[in-house]
């Protein structure tokens, strides 16, 4: 078996596929923001793929999710260093879905360590995914689950920083939902102020699979989650939630693409943020439904609150529709907290900043009580309140 | 001893429209007033000046329990004892009932009586199934007229006014309103119901009816000019008024 970065062995395919990927990332730049999908974006900074670490760092155990009950499977700076836990580069064969063929991708290519393998195995009990980076290097952490036909998974994914350093992290999470089974994936971004976070996602659902996703981006100095959800199979069906919250100078992007191929598939995707300071959020919704896609529903939602008079939000749901018997809809705002209902708290007694944060709270409310696992909303319930607090404290918003 | 509400000439414009034009009103504690006119006359105004909402430029004198109510924020004005139930409540998303008198209560902290009010009031109204729902979203027009009245009694006011408390009820909830109204009288507040149309006030008693026309006050006497007002209409007073 061929030799990893680490010294370590790893299958014939994953080395392959690392040969063909290094020599593609050789012919392609840094993509530019004139580029449709990298819009917004200043991606003016060095990837430095280059300082990939030749093994984990010293992990932080501090556990997290409190109240966690099941399976911890730990990545650090890329190495999965959990015991009884594959990496997809002891597998016989690739079983990762790989999409994509941007910089970012194919450097993942070429310099991921493997992905942790979440199979049958550990997904009897919740598990919960632990991708810490501890220093500057720029990573490759990555995660695929595979839920066995009629299977019924709950995976949590927690990406954090150990330290306060600059580091560019490029994550991969991808799922394979079999026919009839479940998924329940629930994804905290929480890195540093100073990281930069480029993610894919790729979920790839069976027949009648069902799939509730949520994700709460709250760190990163530029979180980028460009997430595809695959409803291949007939009758297929998924909820998709997520919460995010920037303030100083961060940049939140969500690039996320419905595909619908099966017949009767059904989407609902429905994300919230807000923006303080001069952060900027960025929704790119899209719809797409093949013609196979007889019959489709499939809605989208991404509703912004202003907060400060430097903050902004970019919303742009699309859709692209090549059957005519389908049901669609999306619906989009970017706006300031609500004067009626600012009125109408302290008409009640409450102080206009007491009456600001129960709007806030309420806002976020709708996507947090969607979140399947309680620990992740309850969290991400606090996080954005005490955000939101600290931000009024200090006179920003 | 002061009133529970007393407006000395008030005048509101929304730039060169004049919509109150010097009203005059006295609501001793322990009385129930009723304001009544035809449309356009300038009762809802009325109420949401004294309520400090800002779309008026405001002139005149207004007290509570002697104390001025014109120069504090919509929220002091709360927090000093003046509650508006409003004609359309606004609905609050993913808040629910009981986080918000959570927060009223936490507003007001020199006042101890909230967790008892809350429970009270909970009892009283029947309010239990309503707790964990959002502040007036999907509820009925009887329904939230209910959750206001809960909020009136979990805020303990010394001055109510109740915005066109009957618009858009059935007749069994108009009693229902009414009976509600009643349970409030109490010595510590006084009441106003602002009311378009005489019905409700035959479920009650009202010490006071005043008629609004044109932005003032044109006439104040017992219950018996609402028996009048159902009779004649509001058109004897607005060609007064007009001439």
């Amino acid at each position: 078996m061929p030799q990893t970065p680490s010294g370590t062995t790893e299958a014939t395919w994953l080395a392959e596929r690392r040969t063909a990927a290094k020599e593609r990332l050789g012919t392609l730049s840094m993509p530019s923001e004139r580029e449709e999908i990298w819009r917004y974006l200043d991606l003016d900074f060095d990837p430095g793929f280059e300082s990939v670490p030749p093994g984990p760092g010293s992990s932080n155990d501090d556990h997290v999710v409190t109240g966690w009950h099941g399976t911890v499977v730990s990545i650090v700076d890329g190495y999965t260093t959990s015991q009884g836990v594959a990496s997809v580069g002891e597998l016989e064969e690739s079983v990762e879905i790989v999409r994509g063929s941007d910089l970012f991708s194919t450097a993942f290519l070429a310099y991921a360590p493997g992905s942790a393998y979440v199979g049958e195995a550990l997904l009897e009990t919740p598990v919960l995914v632990d991708i810490q980076t501890t220093g500057t290097a720029t990573t490759f952490p990555g995660v695929h689950i595979d839920v066995p036909r009629g299977g019924d998974a709950a995976v949590v994914v927690r990406m954090r920083s150990t330290t306060d350093q600059a580091a560019t992290v490029v994550p991969s999470i991808t799922a394979n939902v079999g026919d009839n089974a479940r998924l329940t994936l629930s994804i905290i971004q929480d890195w540093n102020y100073a990281t930069r976070s480029l993610g894919r996602g790729v979920i790839r659902l069976g027949r009648d699979a069902g799939l509730t996703f949520s994700e709460v981006g709250l760190g990163a100095k530029l979180g980028r989650l460009h997430l595809d959800v695959d409803f291949v199979g007939d009758g297929s069906h998924g909820k998709i939630y997520g919460a995010y919250f920037g303030e100083g100078d961060q940049v939140l992007d969500y690039r996320y693409f419905m595909n619908h191929i099966g017949t009767n598939t059904r989407a609902d995707m429905f994300l919230k943020g807000a923006v303080a300071d001069r952060a900027l959020s960025v929704f790119t919704g899209m719809i797409r439904i093949e013609e196979t896609g007889k019959r489709t529903e499939s809605f989208q939602t991404n509703r912004n609150l202003i907060l400060s008079e430097g903050a902004a939000a970019q919303s742009v749901p699309n859709l692209e529709i090549l059957n005519n018997d389908v049901k669609c809809g999306h619906g989009s705002s970017v706006g300031p907290l609500d004067q009626d209902q600012r009125y109408y708290l302290m008409s009640r007694g409450l102080t206009p900043k007491r009456a600001d944060r129960l709007q806030v709270h309420g806002f976020f409310e709708a996507v947090i009580e969607q979140i399947p696992d309680q620990h992740v909303a309850a969290w991400a319930r606090d996080k954005i309140n005490s955000k939101y607090i600290t931000a009024q404290e200090e006179g920003r918003v | 001893m002061s009133y529970a509400l007393e407006v000395r000439n008030l005048k509101a414009r929304i730039d060169d429209l004049e919509i109150l034009r010097g009203v005059d009103l006295a609501i001793p504690f322990g009385e129930v007033h009723a304001i009544m006119g035809p449309n356009g006359s300038g009762k809802s105004t009325l109420s949401h000046v004294l309520m400090g909402k800002t779309d008026y430029q405001v002139e005149g004198e207004a007290y509570i329990d002697g104390v001025d109510l014109l120069s504090m924020t919509v929220d002091e004005r709360a927090r000093a004892g003046l509650f508006e139930a409003f004609q359309y409540p606004t609905e609050v998303a993913g808040v629910s009932l009981e986080a918000l008198t959570a927060e009223m209560a936490a507003s007001n902290p020199d006042d101890d009586g909230f967790a008892e009010r809350i429970a009270a009031t909970t009892e009283r109204l029947d309010m239990e199934r309503f707790l964990d729902r959002a502040v007036n979203v999907g509820l009925s027009g009887g329904e939230k007229k209910r959750s206001e009245m809960y909020l009136l009694g979990v805020a303990n006011p010394k001055v109510a006014i109740l915005d066109e408390i009957d618009s858009g009820l059935d007749i069994d909830a108009v009693r229902e309103v009414a009976a509600m109204v009643e349970a409030l009288r109490s010595p510590q507040l006084g009441v106003v119901i602002i009311t378009h149309y005489s019905r409700i006030l035959r479920y009650m008693d009202v010490d006071t009816i005043h008629v609004m026309v044109g932005g003032k006050i044109v006439r104040s006497g017992g219950p018996e000019i609402a028996e009048e007002l159902e009779g004649a209409g509001y058109m004897e007073y607005q060609v007064a008024s007009a001439s």
